[in-house]
């Protein structure tokens, strides 16, 4: 349900254009402080959900990982509507009264202190499973625009009633609607959206369930190029409730284990043979590869032949680059590739992955955030699937050193055409009392950061501007990407683990011009893996994917927002498809939201 | 919380005037001087030896604080010692301060700001850390340690500039310095110098082959000249092992806590670099920590097994699952050294017990599988197998044990078509390749047989492999199965006369057995004699 929508028709004729009404330098929205970069608007916006993870103090491991978060378009109303993952109790500890209560800053006001004295979850009066939202945006006659969620999950039919880790989103029968997959500690879930508002349970007649585990991001892929959808789906560890160890730091105090105490376990590649119905066609497929315990992945063409690679961060081990045999199969290359590890040979404890072109020379480059002290990595991608570990080169490394990353991507916050990264950060050891934060009940709690791209190879922290938002310490893990009030800029859904969800709304990024495209198919899904290059005379050509995959363990916009600074030219695009094909358009509208459907350009 | 706030402000007004320079700087312990407040962490979840040794830190601290004789290097040694004891335990929170207040009282002291820098470091706030290895280098000119540290510093802020002169300064004061040299060939490689980066890392590697750390830079470096033979030789040979200074500050702080984790940290470093002695005797205090650690003990039982005392080994892992039966790492370590012997059912009781508490244990799996295969039970291992390449397709050995339980009973076809498609699969593992040579050289299923090509694999092995006993058996079923008896006699010959001479009598009888075939004009029909099924 969106007001403002309007129909129209660009130059070069045939194409389907949606557009939006948004434009440079339009009126902020209300409220919004003048002087920062990000507001978090979830509260204000209906957005009501407080994570739970069920913390006992028995520190089982899954407690750790979620919760991933989702931007995606269900009701197909040209907005982006929202998926939020939920935990529940684990061990035989069965009431959530025992359970530690959310953080401190995830409550608010009167009801913080009955909360905590009731140890409840917030929500008494809901079950404690994955919340769908749709977004109800308006737009005011004055260009104002209203963003609203309302939490419709009881209607949707979408029962998210196990733990919860990561959501992962994609149309995979090709009915033009996109359909959800969340990750769990137990089988992952495949719901399959109806197209009326609802959602079918497809889990078990998809063949997408596998044996249970701890699966946290996926990611959806046409590695074959047979117009379907597949998925490769990442799995963490070894883990059940049964073999739950116990990990004292080196005092005896109790803490999370880390994943080598449960090793890793092998993640899985389904294909698509049509409708949504999955195969698992892993031993056939992900030959010779050394499994770790993975946290992120992303699936993009990273040596520019036109077929769909993989990577994948792993948690303490080597990553992985499954690069596309053009026969059906992969081939792990990342150790030759100089994708497995740093520069100086380690195995860092990769958890958020991202690939986009953030030097502007037509690849596909890897950011991935890492633990404190190890600093988040960057490899330069040279064109041909080879990389060159400028971590520190590009300052990226020593200006991340003292976070823990989860959620992270590459994205224009400032529409200045050049790919800045954000991420949300938490620590996995406790966090020490002395610092005035004692009282926290999930003490792994840290800041977030965003980091400004310079354009000549390096970055920039700017997070003391971004807004109060970034002053909040919190368990971040999952984030997502995508323009949630059709404005022209990206903004991000946060998930913090045992904690609020935050909305930071862009407040800047439509002060520069922008192009944003929705690419679809035939049948009208979004086509995952599309490359889009956006030409302008005198310009350098601004390289974009189309995605859904990436940060951790959430799904991010499919649409592209391309940031185009102070230049107004209307650029060209090319869009080279998942099939391969290549296809072009001219004098393309910018500072509004368009649609490309597939065919009908040049 | 526990606070300690100085109770010596005269003794802090005396340091400041003593110390000027200290109390001044802009990284002074407080802003006027004073000595910071130090917070210890909540003790009651440590483990109670180190409460002890924190709660006895404290009380020296205290007496120090409280005695108006004591001097001020003895109260800055009580401030640093509780810093290294909290920041041995990871509290860098608390450590922080001890080590400030050490720091100022102790003006030149470079200990205190170099274990700030550390502290600082392990936080990710380099810039700090820079100005206190700095600080540290001042009080201590010529510390080889802290230049390499600031040269590494350097380079996680991107300066290969900066850092190359810290270590080239290390390299000259210390010649001998890996982690110098180490240090330039990183330098060289991130200035994209990779002549310089493969002459500096080779040379790590001459001075010390165990240096494993440099072959992933060195493969990188290669990489970059375009020597990718070399790169991938050299890559495919790093290990994560570290390239560090000598650092005895270091080493004196990770040795100062007192707890079972702690002794067995060291001791898995210890054991990571073979040193077998030192390991055991980490495990051991430990042990004494906590004698009923089956963790420990378990270490323990790894190092005796790891220098060949076996039955030591034995002792202490029947010692664990006694007590700990539900500790799958001991039934699965003990059933390791019972199948070594031979003692195939007690062994698979044993990788059965481990995979009755950890069922997802695919190493324990295996050798459970290998295990039924030698007691004659193939056809139970075979759903072993199935569910480890269910799980990880990627196993070899599983593979491999699965294509020889199909020989074990019987099913030449399937482990020809199985190994078949392995070898494709993994060209580089040559198990394959062999084996299937050895099935279509001497299979008694006559579809299956087919000399020719076992000959052309044999060859072609030959070609790559390291000629052995077992390959030349090979080729001579494969000679024979292509009719060419005399060249397999001849081999065959050969191949027994190499086993004599190595005193592998049992061999030679079992060569014996198909030389007589091949003399006799008959092909050998038994890929592998029974017992003998890799």
């Amino acid at each position: 349900m969106i007001a403002g929508v309007r129909a129209s028709v660009v130059s070069s004729g045939a194409v389907l254009v949606l557009v939006l009404a948004g434009c440079a330098g339009d009126a902020k929205r209300a409220g919004a402080p003048a002087d920062e970069w990000f507001t978090d608007r979830a509260e204000q916006t209906g957005l009501d959900f407080v994570h739970f993870n069920g913390a006992t103090g028995q520190f089982y491991y899954p407690e750790i990982l979620p919760p991933g978060v989702a931007l995606f378009d269900y009701d197909n109303d040209g907005d982006l509507d929202i998926y939020l993952v939920q935990g529940r109790m684990l061990g035989p500890q069965n009431d959530p009264r025992a359970a530690l209560p959310p953080s401190r800053g995830a409550l608010r006001g009167g009801h913080a202190e009955a909360f905590a004295k009731a140890g409840i979850p917030p929500h008494d009066s809901k079950p404690l499973i994955g919340r769908l939202f749709r977004n109800d945006l308006s737009v005011r006659a004055d260009g104002t625009r209203v963003l609203h969620f309302t939490d419709v999950t009881e209607e949707s039919g979408i029962n998210a009633n196990q733990y919860g880790l990561g959501v992962a989103t994609a149309d995979v029968d090709n009915d033009g609607w996109i359909d959800l997959l969340l990750t769990n500690f137990g089988t992952s879930q495949l719901f399959h959206n109806n197209g009326d508002g609802t959602f079918s349970d497809a889990s078990a007649r998809s063949g997408i369930q596998g044996e249970p585990g701890v699966a946290v991001s996926a990611a959806f892929l046409d590695y074959d190029r047979d117009g379907w959808l597949d998925l490769y789906v990442g799995y963490n560890v070894n883990y059940s409730l049964a073999n739950e160890q116990k990990c004292p730091n080196q005092a005896g105090a109790r803490d999370y284990c880390p994943p080598q105490i449960y090793g890793g376990r092998p993640d899985r590649l389904y294909r698509n043979v049509g409708g949504g119905t999955f195969v698992d066609v892993s031993a056939q497929t992900l030959i010779g590869g050394k499994f770790g315990p993975a946290l992120g992945v992303v699936a993009a063409d990273f040596n520019g032949d036109g077929w769909i690679d993989i990577y994948v961060a792993n948690d303490g081990e080597p990553n992985l680059l499954w690069m596309n045999q053009r026969d059906g199969t992969f081939k792990d290359t990342a150790l030759v590739a100089g994708a497995a590890l740093t520069a100086e040979g380690k195995a860092e404890a990769s958890m958020g992955v991202d690939a986009g072109d953030v030097d502007g020379d037509g690849d596909e480059d890897l950011v991935m955030t890492e633990l404190t002290g190890q600093g988040f990595n960057l490899y330069v991608n040279d064109g041909s699937g080879n990389f060159r570990d400028a971590s520190a080169a590009s300052s990226l490394a020593a200006l991340s050193l003292p976070y823990t990353g989860w959620g992270a991507a590459w994205f224009d916050f400032d529409n200045d055409g050049w790919l800045d990264v954000l991420s949300v950060n938490g620590p996995i050891v406790a966090n020490e009392a002395n610092d005035g934060r004692g009282t926290e009940p999930f003490p792994y709690d840290q800041r977030k950061l965003l980091l400004r791209n310079l354009g000549n190879g390096r970055f920039e922290n700017v997070t003391g501007k971004a807004g109060a938002v970034f002053t909040l310490s919190e368990a971040g893990r999952g984030a997502a990407f995508g323009d949630i009030d059709n404005d022209g800029d990206v903004d991000v859904l946060v998930g913090n683990d045992n904690g609020r969800v935050r909305l930071l709304v862009n407040n800047v990024g439509n002060q520069n011009h922008w192009v944003g495209m929705r690419l679809v198919g035939q049948q009208g899904r979004d086509m995952l893996g599309a490359r889009v290059a956006v030409r302008r005379g005198g310009h350098p050509t601004l390289w974009r994917r189309v995605r859904s995959d990436g940060s951790y363990a959430s799904a991010n916009d499919p649409r592209v927002l391309v940031g185009l600074g102070s230049s107004a030219e209307k650029p060209a695009v090319q869009v080279r498809w998942p099939s391969g094909k290549l296809e072009e358009w001219s004098d393309i509208a910018i500072d509004r939201w368009i649609t490309l459907k597939e065919g009908s350009g040049t | 919380m526990k606070t300690r706030a100085s109770s010596r402000v005269t003794a802090s007004l005396f340091v400041c005037a003593l110390g000027a320079a200290a109390c001044t700087a802009r990284t002074d312990a407080g802003s006027s001087g004073t000595l910071l407040r130090v917070s210890l962490p909540d003790l009651s979840k440590m483990t109670p030896s180190v409460q002890k040794q924190i709660r006895d830190a404290d009380a020296s601290l205290s007496a120090a604080n409280a005695n108006p004789r004591a001097s001020i290097a003895t109260l800055a040694d009580a401030y640093g010692a509780m810093g290294k004891l909290l920041m041995a335990a990871d509290y860098l929170d608390a450590a922080g301060p001890c080590f400030r207040n050490a720091r100022m009282l102790a003006s030149g002291d470079h200990r205190w700001p170099y274990y700030l820098a550390h502290l600082y470091r392990k936080r990710g706030d380099v810039d700090t850390a820079r100005t206190f290895f700095e600080e540290a280098l001042q009080r201590h000119p010529d510390d080889v340690d802290a230049l390499v540290w600031l040269g590494d510093v350097a380079l996680a802020q991107g300066r290969p500039d900066e850092a190359e002169p810290r270590f080239s300064k290390a390299l000259t004061l210390e010649p001998t310095s890996l982690s110098s040299r180490f240090g330039l060939g990183r330098v060289a490689l991130a200035k994209q110098d990779y002549r310089g980066a493969v002459s500096h890392l080779e040379e790590v590697l001459a001075r010390d082959p165990e240096a494993a750390g440099a072959h992933y830079p060195l493969g990188m470096a290669y990489r970059g000249l375009g020597d990718l033979t070399k790169a991938e030789a050299h890559l495919r040979l790093r290990k994560d092992r570290e390239i560090l200074p000598a650092d005895p500050l270091m080493v004196d702080l990770e040795e100062v806590l007192e707890s079972p984790q702690a002794y067995e940290s060291r001791g898995i470093r210890a054991l990571n670099k073979e040193k077998w002695p030192e390991a055991a005797a980490l495990f051991r205090k430990g042990l004494e920590l906590a004698p009923d650690s089956a963790a420990l003990r378990h270490r323990l039982g790894t190092v005796k097994f790891m220098i060949g005392d076996v039955a030591g080994a034995q002792a202490e892992f029947e010692q664990v699952v006694r007590a700990s039966p539900d500790y799958f790492l001991a039934q699965y370590s003990l059933g390791v050294i019972l199948q070594d012997k031979g003692r195939h059912a007690e062994a698979n009781e044993r990788f059965s017990a481990a995979l009755r508490d950890r069922p997802s244990y695919t190493e324990a799996r295996l050798r459970l599988a290998t295990g039924l295969r030698r007691v004659g039970r193939a056809r139970e291992s075979l759903p072993h197998y199935a569910q480890i390449l269910a799980v990880d397709a990627n196993l070899t050995g599983a593979r491999f044990g699965r294509a020889m339980a199909l020989v074990q009973l019987g099913r030449y076809r399937d482990a020809r078509d199985l190994l078949l498609a392995d070898m494709r699969a993994y060209p580089e593992q040559p198990v394959f390749a062999h084996g299937l040579a050895r099935v279509l050289a001497a299979a008694p299923d006559e579809h299956v047989r087919d000399g020719e090509r076992a000959l052309a694999l044999v060859e072609d092995l030959l070609t790559r492999e390291q000629r052995t006993l077992d390959l030349g058996e090979t080729m001579a079923m494969a000679l024979a199965a292509a009719m060419r008896f005399e060249e397999a006699a001849k081999v065959q010959r050969d191949l027994m006369r190499g086993a004599g001479n190595g005193g592998l009598q049992h061999v030679v009888r079992r060569l014996a057995a198909n030389l007589d075939l091949y003399e006799r004009g008959q092909p050998c029909r038994t890929p592998w004699p029974a017992g003998e099924i890799p």
